[in-house]
C-alpha cells in the first residue's frame, strides 16, 4: 500500500495546476445555462450509503437532483464520469483560512497587570468575545489549495489567538467573493486555555486560564440579565459596556469549540464545558486512546488532526535513554487512534490543522490499515465534520438542495483512489486533468513503416520518462512535457534509421493519439498511435494486515502505569506491628482484618475470614497512609497564578494531572493522601485540593470529597516578590506592612460582597426584576467563604512577626486560622498559635537558603508540639514526599520527640489539618483502609514500603514494582529495535510530525512560570 | 495486645536535659558563635564502646585511647595511666564524617547575594581557590558538625573550570588552621547536555553548542599544557596566573574533579583524562556505574552525590538514585558519598544509611562517608580508627546512619572536643525560657 500512496502524491505534484473556469466578463450579465449532469458515476450518498452508476444534476451552485436510470435532462450539459466517484466535498471545522487579523502590539514592558480598555473590549487581553470573524474574512485562492488539494470544499475558521477568540464562520472554499462563501456568519465560539499574544500577565497558568473562562461565563450571563436594568432612573450606576460579554449573550444556545493540546486539557475542557452545560466540540491531540473510556462519558464532538509523530530519536543510545517509554508508545500507536476513537462511538471530524496538507491523505489512509473503517472515516470527512461547523444542512452529502460541493475520485480514495477534482459550488477545479489518465496506457506509434511502442512512465516526483522501443531496442526520451492532451519529446532516432535527434509532438484524444516528428533537417512526418487498454495501479492493491502493537497500553499511558486497575482486597494481615496512629499507640504482634474498603477489625491471633488474603506481617510494620499537609506533585500548568497579588478564584483541583509519576514515587514511600496547594507567589493564592495517591485512576477519582475546602495564603519574602528580581517592584505590596493591609483590604471586599449578595437575596422578587443584581466574583466569594468559616486557611509563614500579625487579624475579622504551613518560627510564637488553636505544618530541618529561615530550627517540631500546637511535618518536594518519615524521625533525633509522636506528625495530625481526620490518619476500626505496610519500623532509615493500599485497593507493591521495572525494560528494547527497524525501511510513509514535549518542571511553591510563554505544548 | 514501650523520652526529660545543656551554656550566654577547641592537652581512654573501625571492622566492647590528637590505641587492654577515662558503655564510636563537594563557609544564606561566595564567572578559573572564601564563622558549620562531620571539602562552583577546592576541619579560628592537606584538587563542570530535541533545528543548534562548548573546554586544555611544556623547559618569558596554577595537575600532582552525572559527559570526561594523564574523580556520577572498565582503566574514582534524589529519567526504576551506590560497587568503581549542598549536608548520614536498604552493606555505607572520602582527597590518616589516623571521632548513642537512633554526644577533630552547641540550640534553649 506505501507504493500505492507514493504514486498518489506525485500525480497530484506532476500535474498540478489549478483549472478554474475562468469568470464571465464582468462587465455583461453572465446568462449561461448553469446545468450539469455527472452521469454514470458511483455515488457516495453518505457515509454507508451507495448508488453506483447514477447521475448527479447541479444548477448554478447546488445539487437539484440524483437520478438512478441516468436518464439525464436533454438541456444539460454531460460530463461522463464512468468509473469515477463522487464523494460529498469534505470539511475542516478548525482553521484560520481567510481570517486576517492581528491584535496591535503593547509597547510596554512586563510585568503589565492591566490592558487598555477600547471601545467596549473585555477587562482582560486574551477575551476577544466580541469578535466576528466573519467581519474579517478575505478569500484566499492559494492558501485554499492547502484544503482544496486534498478533497475538502468548506471550513470553518476563527482567528487562533486568546481564550475566548471570537466567533468562527463557516466558509466555502471556492474562489468567489467573500460574500458568496460565506455558509454560515456565526458558527463556533472558538475557546482555548492558551491566552495567545495577550500582553496582560494574568492568567499565566492554567488553573488560572480556566478560572478566567468560568469568571467569564458567569459575567456574561449576569451581564445579559442585568445591563439593561442599569439604564433605570432608580438605578445609581450604570454598567459598563461590555462588547465581549455581550459576544457571549447566547452561549447556552451555540456551541463552543475548544481548543486543547493535550489529552489532559482535553478532559479539563470537557469538565469545565459539561460544568457549565454547554455545547462544544473538542479539538482533539492524537493520544485520546490513552484515556478514552473517561473521554467517552462526554457528549462532544471531536476534530482530530493527524499528527502522528516523528519516531522518537533511539539511534543514539545515549539519547535514547532521554527518551520516555510514553513518547516511544505513542509513536507505536498514533496511527490507531482514529480507530480507537471510533470504536468508542464518540463522533468526529478531521482537520489539517497542525500538519502540512500534503501529509494528509497518506496518514488517514494508514489509519485506515490501522483499522479506522472507510464509513467512519468518510463521516469524520463529511457528515459529522458538517455537523460541528453548523452547516449539515447545506452540506456533507449529496443531497438535492445541498452545495454543489463535490469530490470526484478514481478508485477508492481511502485505499489506493485519487482525487481528479474538487468541485466548489458547482464550480470544478480539476485536480489531475481528466485526460492525464490518458499516459497511462499502451500506445503504438506508427512511423512510417515503423511501429514503435511508446512506453510512458509518470511516476517520478519529478519528470515524466519514457522510451521508445522494438522489441529488444530502446530508445530513451527525453525533454517530455505533458499539458492537456498535448505530449512533447525529443528522442535520438538513429539507431531507428532516422537521422539524429527527433523532436515529437503528440496529441492524445479518444480514438488514439496523432501527430508529428520534426527530423534533423526540420522535415516532419506525420504520425499516428493506437491506445490498448490502460497500465495503471491495478496491480498494486494489496491489503495491510492490521497492526501488532508491541506496545502495552496502561492507566496511565506511561511507564509504571497499571495495566489492571487496582481492586479492592479483603485483607487479613496477621502478626505485625501495627502503628495506629491513634490513643491505643504502637500495638506488637497484632492483626488487622480489611473489608470492603475499610479497616474492620484489629485483634491479636484472629482467624482468616474464608475468601480473605492472608498476609504473614511477621516482623514487619503496619502503618496508616502517610498524609502530606503541602504538595505540588501531581499537577499541570503551573503551581502559581501569583501574577495579581490576589488569585482566590483559581483552583487546583482543576489541573489534576493523574499521569504524574510523582504520584507512583510518593506512594513508594508510603504517602496516601496530600493536599496539593496553590504556590506561594502571592498573599492569596488558589483554592487547594486533596488527592489521593489512586495510581492509575482518572484526575476526578485522585480528588478526596471528603476534604474540607481550603486555599492558600502566603506571607513574607515570596509575595512581596523579594527575591523575583529587579522588574517586579510594583505590585503592591513589597513589605510585611503591605501584605497586611493587602488582606485587610482583601476581607472587606469580601465582607461587602458579601453582605451585597444577602442584601440582593432578601428583596421581594419583583424588586429583583428591576435592580442589577451584584455581579458573581470568585475571586471574593472564595474570600467570603473564609470569613464565614467554611474554607480553612493554610498559610505559607516563617518569621514570628508576620504569624503574630495574621492570627490578630484572623481574630479581628472572626476566623480561625487552619494552619500555618512551613512556620518555622512558629516555636517563637507557640503559645499564641496554641491559644488560637492554628496548627503547624513545618519543615524538619531546612533553613538558611533564604533571610525568613536564618532562625529556623530542628528543634521547632517539639516546642510547638509541646505548647500544644498540633504539628504535622509537610515536604513541599517531589523528592522528601517519598521519605516524609525520615523527616518525621529527625524529631527524635534533633529534640528527643517520641516515635509515636513523631509517626503522628505525617499522619493522623496532618490529617486533621485536612479536615479528613474522621475518615483516614489512623488505624482505627471504621476508617477506610489507607495502610501502609514496612520491613523496618518505618522511622528506620532502613525502613522500605512493601506495599501501600487505599480504602483496600493496593497502589503499590513492591514485588510488583520489580516486575514492572524488569517489563519497562523489556518493552523498551522491543519498541526502540522497531523503531531502528522501521526508520530503515519504510521511506513511504510521509515524515512524523515533531513534538517535543515540553517537560514541566517540579514544581516548588515559588517555582515562576508563565506556561502559555513555554513554546505552547500545553 | 501489649502495648509497646519506645524509646520513651517525654517531654519532662526533654527539659532537665534542656536545662543542664543551658547552665553549661551560660558562661557563653548566646554568643554569636561557638569558641574553638584548644588542642588536647591529656589523653583519653573510651571504655567499653563499640568501635567503628571502618578499616577493620566494628570491635564490641573495647577500649580506644588518643593522645597528643592522635589514636594512640584501640583493644580490650589498653592502659594509660595519665588518661581520663570516658565510659563509653552502651556507645559506638565512629569516625568523623567527611562532607564532599559542599559550600560550606563559602554560602551563609543562600538567597542573599552577600553572603554567597560560592560561584565566579568565566570559563577558565583554576586560579580561584575557594580557602580564600571560606568563612571559619559560618553559623551554619556548628549545626553540620552537631550530626557528625568534622571535615568538610569546600567547593567553588563556576561555569566551567571553577577553581581549587580545600578539606577543612569544622572547627577553626582562621582559614589558616581550618586547612587539612589533601591532595590539590581542580574542578571542573562539564558542559551539559540534555536530550536531543525532535526538532532538527533545535537539535543542530543544541549539538553545535555542545560541540562549541567541548571545543572551549579543549583550548583551555591546551593552553594550560603548553604552558607547562614551556615551564618544564624553564622558557617562560611571563607568568599567567590561570595555567600557572594549574602546573600540578599536569605534574600528576594534582586531581581534576569533573562535575558529571551523564554517560556521555563522563566519558568525554575520561577522554580529556587520557589524553592529559590527569588523575580523575567523577562528582554527581549518576550514570558512573555503567562505565567501571573505562574508569578503572586510568584509576578514576567517584563521588556519588544524587542519594537522595528523584531518578533522573522517568522510566528508570524508583529506587535509581537510591541504589547507584550499591552498583558503584558492584562495578568496583572506588567512590564515596556526597552531598551537594551547604546548611543540608548535616543529612550526608542520612544519605549514606538510605543506600542501605538498597543493597549497600552498613559499613560499606559508613566506609564511603568517611574513609573512602578521604581516601579520594587524599587526606592521609583520616576516615578510619586506627592507631596513628587523626582523633576524629563522633560518640554517639545510636547508630549513626539512622536519625531514629542517632544521639551524638560529643565530637573530637585532632582530639580537641568540639562544642556541640549551635546557632539553632541557642535558639532552642531560648525559647523554652519562653
Amino acid at each position: 500500500m506505501h507504493n500505492k500512496i507514493t504514486s498518489i502524491t506525485i500525480i497530484t505534484a506532476l500535474t498540478f495546476s489549478y483549472i478554474k473556469n475562468s469568470s464571465a466578463n464582468d462587465q455583461l450579465t453572465d446568462n449561461t445555462p448553469k446545468l450539469t449532469a455527472l452521469t454514470h458515476a458511483n455515488l457516495m450518498i453518505e457515509p454507508g450509503e451507495v448508488l453506483e452508476n447514477a447521475t448527479l444534476v447541479i444548477k448554478n451552485n447546488k445539487i437539484i437532483e440524483i437520478i438512478k436510470d441516468n436518464k439525464v435532462p436533454q438541456h444539460a450539459f454531460v460530463i461522463d464520469l464512468s468509473g469515477y466517484t463522487i464523494y460529498p466535498g469534505f470539511i475542516d471545522p478548525f482553521t484560520n483560512y481567510a481570517i486576517d487579523f492581528k491584535y496591535p502590539k503593547i509597547e510596554t514592558s512586563p510585568p503589565i497587570y492591566e490592558i487598555k480598555r477600547i471601545g467596549g473590549n473585555a477587562e482582560n487581553g486574551a477575551i476577544h468575545s466580541e469578535k466576528e470573524w466573519f467581519n474579517f474574512v478575505y478569500p484566499n485562492n492559494e492558501k485554499a489549495l492547502d484544503w482544496v488539494n486534498n478533497g475538502f470544499t468548506s471550513v470553518q475558521s476563527s482567528n487562533l489567538d486568546g481564550i475566548f477568540r471570537g466567533r468562527g464562520v463557516t466558509l466555502s472554499l471556492a474562489d468567489k467573493r467573500a460574500n458568496d462563501i460565506i455558509y454560515h456568519a456565526r458558527a463556533n465560539h472558538f475557546v482555548a486555555f492558551d491566552k495567545g499574544s495577550s500582553p496582560q500577565d494574568y492568567p499565566s497558568s492554567l488553573m488560572g486560564s480556566i478560572a478566567l473562562i468560568r469568571q467569564t461565563l458567569s459575567d456574561a450571563k449576569w451581564y445579559k440579565e442585568n445591563k439593561h436594568k442599569s439604564f433605570a432612573k432608580t438605578q445609581n450606576t450604570l454598567v459598563e459596556f461590555n462588547a465581549a460579554l455581550a459576544g457571549l449573550g447566547t452561549i447556552e444556545n451555540d456551541p463552543l469549540l475548544f481548543d486543547t493540546r493535550n489529552l489532559n486539557n482535553q478532559l479539563r475542557a470537557a469538565k469545565l464545558i459539561k460544568e457549565h452545560k454547554l455545547d462544544a466540540s473538542l479539538l482533539g491531540n492524537g493520544k485520546e486512546y490513552a484515556r478514552i473510556d473517561e473521554l467517552k462519558t462526554f457528549p462532544f464532538e471531536l476534530i482530530l488532526p493527524l499528527n502522528f509523530p516523528e519516531a522518537p530519536k533511539v539511534g543514539d543510545s545515549d539519547n535514547e535513554r532521554e527518551v520516555s517509554l510514553a513518547t516511544m508508545r505513542h509513536w507505536e500507536r498514533a496511527p490507531g487512534n482514529l480507530k480507537v476513537v471510533s470504536d468508542a462511538e464518540i463522533p468526529f471530524a478531521l482537520t489539517q490543522h497542525g500538519i502540512k496538507p500534503e501529509r494528509f491523505w497518506p496518514r488517514l489512509r494508514q489509519a485506515i490499515n490501522y483499522g479506522l473503517t472507510e464509513e467512519a472515516a468518510l463521516a469524520a470527512l463529511t457528515t459529522d465534520a458538517a455537523a460541528i461547523a453548523g452547516i449539515d444542512e447545506i452540506s456533507g452529502r449529496l443531497k438535492p438542495g445541498f452545495m454543489a460541493d463535490l469530490v470526484i475520485a478514481k478508485g477508492n480514495i481511502f485505499q489506493d483512489g485519487e482525487i481528479h477534482s474538487v468541485w466548489l459550488q458547482g464550480e470544478e477545479t480539476q485536480l489531475i486533468n481528466r485526460n492525464t489518465s490518458l499516459l497511462n496506457q499502451n500506445i503504438q506509434l506508427q512511423i512510417g513503416a515503423l511501429t514503435l511502442d511508446l512506453e510512458l512512465d509518470n511516476t517520478s516526483q519529478e519528470n515524466l520518462s519514457g522510451a521508445l522501443s522494438s522489441g529488444e531496442q530502446q530508445l530513451p526520451l527525453s525533454n517530455l512535457d505533458y499539458q492537456d492532451r498535448r505530449l512533447t519529446f525529443s528522442a535520438d532516432m538513429t539507431p531507428a534509421g532516422f537521422d539524429g535527434i527527433n523532436r515529437f509532438t503528440l496529441w492524445f484524444d479518444k480514438q488514439g493519439v496523432h501527430g508529428r516528428m520534426l527530423d534533423k533537417q526540420g522535415a516532419v512526418t506525420s504520425l499516428a498511435g493506437i491506445t490498448t487498454d490502460n497500465l495503471s495501479s491495478a496491480d498494486q492493491a494489496t491489503t495491510e494486515q492490521a497492526p501488532n502493537y508491541i506496545s502495552t497500553l496502561t492507566s496511565p499511558n506511561v511507564a509504571y502505569g497499571k495495566e489492571i486497575a487496582a481492586q479492592a482486597e479483603n485483607l487479613h494481615i496477621s502478626n505485625a506491628t501495627i502503628w495506629t496512629s491513634d490513643k491505643q499507640g504502637v500495638l506488637s504482634n497484632s492483626d488487622l482484618i480489611v473489608s470492603r474498603g475499610e479497616i474492620k477489625r484489629i485483634g491479636q491471633n484472629l482467624s482468616t475470614p474464608s475468601g480473605y488474603t492472608f498476609i504473614d506481617a511477621t516482623g514487619k510494620h503496619l502503618t496508616a497512609g502517610i498524609v502530606d499537609e503541602h504538595s505540588h506533585i501531581a499537577i499541570n500548568g503551573g503551581i502559581n497564578e501569583g501574577t495579581d497579588a490576589i488569585t482566590s478564584e483559581v483552583r487546583v483541583g482543576d489541573i489534576i494531572n493523574p499521569d504524574d509519576i510523582g504520584i507512583y514515587r510518593a506512594l513508594s514511600g508510603g504517602v496516601t493522601t496530600a493536599q496539593i496547594l496553590h504556590g506561594s507567589a502571592n498573599p492569596i493564592g488558589g483554592q487547594a485540593q486533596v488527592i489521593q495517591m489512586k495510581w492509575g485512576e482518572s484526575a476526578s477519582s485522585l480528588k478526596y470529597q471528603q476534604a474540607k475546602p481550603s486555599i492558600k495564603f502566603a506571607l513574607g519574602e515570596n509575595v512581596k516578590q523579594s527575591n523575583w528580581g529587579d522588574k517586579f517592584t510594583r505590585r503592591f505590596p513589597q513589605s510585611r506592612m503591605g501584605v497586611k493591609s493587602l488582606f485587610n483590604e482583601a476581607f472587606n471586599e469580601a465582607q461587602a460582597y458579601q453582605s451585597a449578595l444577602d442584601n440582593y437575596q432578601d428583596l421581594r422578587g419583583s424588586e429583583k426584576r428591576r435592580r442589577v443584581a451584584p455581579q458573581p466574583n470568585y475571586r471574593l466569594e472564595a474570600i467570603a467563604e473564609v470569613l464565614a468559616q467554611e474554607r480553612d486557611v493554610h498559610i505559607h509563614s516563617y518569621v514570628q512577626s508576620e504569624i503574630l500579625m495574621f492570627l490578630r487579624l484572623a481574630e479581628a475579622y472572626q476566623f480561625k486560622v487552619g494552619t500555618f504551613t512551613h512556620i518555622l518560627e512558629g516555636y517563637k510564637v507557640a503559645d499564641e498559635m496554641a491559644a488560637h488553636g492554628a496548627s503547624a505544618s513545618t519543615f524538619s530541618d531546612w533553613w538558611a537558603y533564604k533571610f525568613e529561615v536564618y532562625d529556623a530550627i530542628p528543634q521547632n517540631t517539639c516546642l510547638m508540639q509541646n505548647k500544644g500546637v498540633l504539628t504535622s511535618i509537610n515536604s513541599d518536594d517531589f523528592e522528601m514526599q517519598r521519605r516524609l518519615n525520615q523527616e518525621a524521625a529527625k524529631s527524635i533525633m534533633y529534640c528527643d520527640m517520641s516515635p509515636e509522636d513523631a509517626w503522628n506528625m505525617i499522619t493522623i495530625n496532618p490529617a486533621i489539618q485536612l479536615g479528613v481526620d474522621e475518615y483516614l490518619g489512623s488505624i482505627t476500626e471504621g476508617k477506610q483502609a489507607d495502610i501502609v505496610l514496612w520491613d523496618h519500623s518505618p522511622l528506620s532509615v532502613y525502613a522500605q514500603v512493601q506495599a501501600a493500599w487505599i480504602e483496600g485497593k493496593r497502589y503499590f507493591d513492591r514485588k510488583t514494582d520489580r516486575e514492572m521495572q524488569q517489563k519497562v525494560s523489556v518493552e523498551r528494547a522491543a519498541l526502540i529495535q522497531k523503531i531502528l527497524a522501521e526508520q530503515n525501511s519504510d521511506k513511504s510513509l510521509p515524515p512524523g510530525e515533531v513534538i517535543d514535549e515540553i517537560d514541566e518542571p517540579e514544581w516548588h511553591c515559588d517555582t515562576h512560570y508563565d506556561v502559555w510563554r513555554q513554546g505552547g505544548a500545553i | 495486645m501489649k502495648k509497646i514501650t519506645v524509646l520513651n523520652q517525654v517531654s519532662s526529660s526533654t527539659l532537665t536535659l534542656s536545662v543542664l545543656v543551658c547552665s553549661a551554656l551560660s558562661s557563653t550566654a548566646f554568643a554569636h558563635d561557638m569558641v574553638p577547641a584548644t588542642a588536647q592537652s591529656s589523653s583519653i581512654i573510651f571504655k567499653n564502646a563499640t568501635v567503628h573501625t571502618v578499616i577493620d571492622g566494628v570491635k564490641h566492647n573495647t577500649n580506644l585511647l588518643i593522645q597528643d590528637g592522635v589514636i594512640k590505641a584501640i583493644g580490650p587492654e589498653i592502659s594509660a595511666p595519665e588518661a581520663q577515662i570516658f565510659d563509653a558503655s552502651n556507645k559506638h564510636i565512629y569516625p568523623g564524617l567527611i562532607a564532599l563537594d559542599t559550600s560550606m563557609g563559602l554560602v551563609e544564606v543562600e538567597m542573599m547575594r552577600p553572603s554567597n561566595d560560592s560561584y565566579d564567572i568565566g570559563l577558565s578559573n583554576p586560579q580561584l581557590e575557594a580557602i580564600t572564601a571560606f568563612n571559619p564563622d559560618s553559623e551554619i558549620i556548628p549545626t553540620v558538625r552537631v550530626n557528625g562531620i568534622t571535615h568538610a571539602q569546600v567547593v567553588p562552583q563556576g561555569e566551567r573550570l571553577a577553581g581549587q577546592s580545600a578539606l577543612v576541619s569544622m572547627d577553626s579560628w582562621t582559614i589558616e588552621d581550618a586547612l587539612v592537606p589533601s591532595t590539590m584538587g581542580f574542578h571542573l563542570y562539564w558542559p551539559k547536555q540534555g536530550a536531543l530535541p525532535q526538532d532538527e533545528k533545535k537539535r543542530e543548534k543544541q549539538l553545535k553548542q555542545h560541540r562549541k562548548d567541548l571545543k572551549q573546554l579543549a583550548t583551555i586544555f591546551e593552553e594550560g599544557y603548553r604552558y607547562s611544556l614551556a615551564s618544564k623547559a624553564k622558557k617562560l618569558s611571563k607568568q599567567d596566573i590561570r595555567w600557572q596554577s594549574m602546573l600540578p595537575l599536569y605534574r600528576g600532582d594534582a586531581q581534576l574533579f569533573v562535575h558529571a552525572n551523564r554517560q556521555k559527559q563522563i566519558e568525554e570526561a575520561v577522554s580529556l583524562a587520557k589524553q592529559y594523564g590527569f588523575k580523575l574523580v567523577i562528582v554527581g556520577g549518576y550514570d558512573a556505574w555503567r562505565l567501571g572498565e573505562l574508569l578503572n582503566e586510568i584509576e578514576a574514582k567517584v563521588i556519588y552525590t544524587k542519594t537522595l534524589s528523584l531518578p533522573m529519567r522517568k522510566d528508570e526504576p524508583l529506587e535509581m538514585s537510591f541504589k547507584i551506590p550499591a552498583l558503584l560497587k558492584q562495578a568496583n568503581i572506588p567512590f564515596a558519598l556526597g552531598f551537594t549542598s551547604d546548611w543540608n549536608s548535616r543529612n550526608l548520614p542520612l544519605a549514606a544509611g538510605q543506600t542501605v536498604a538498597y543493597g549497600l552493606s552498613k559499613e560499606d555505607a559508613l566506609q564511603s562517608i568517611t574513609l573512602d572520602a578521604a581516601k579520594i582527597l587524599g587526606a592521609e590518616s583520616m576516615g578510619a580508627l586506627a592507631p596513628g589516623y587523626a582523633a576524629n571521632l563522633v560518640i554517639s548513642g545510636g547508630d549513626i546512619l539512622d536519625p531514629m537512633m542517632t544521639k551524638i554526644e560529643k565530637v573530637y577533630i585532632d582530639g580537641r572536643e568540639v562544642d556541640l552547641n549551635n546557632r539553632q540550640q541557642q535558639l532552642y534553649q531560648k525559647y523554652l525560657k519562653r
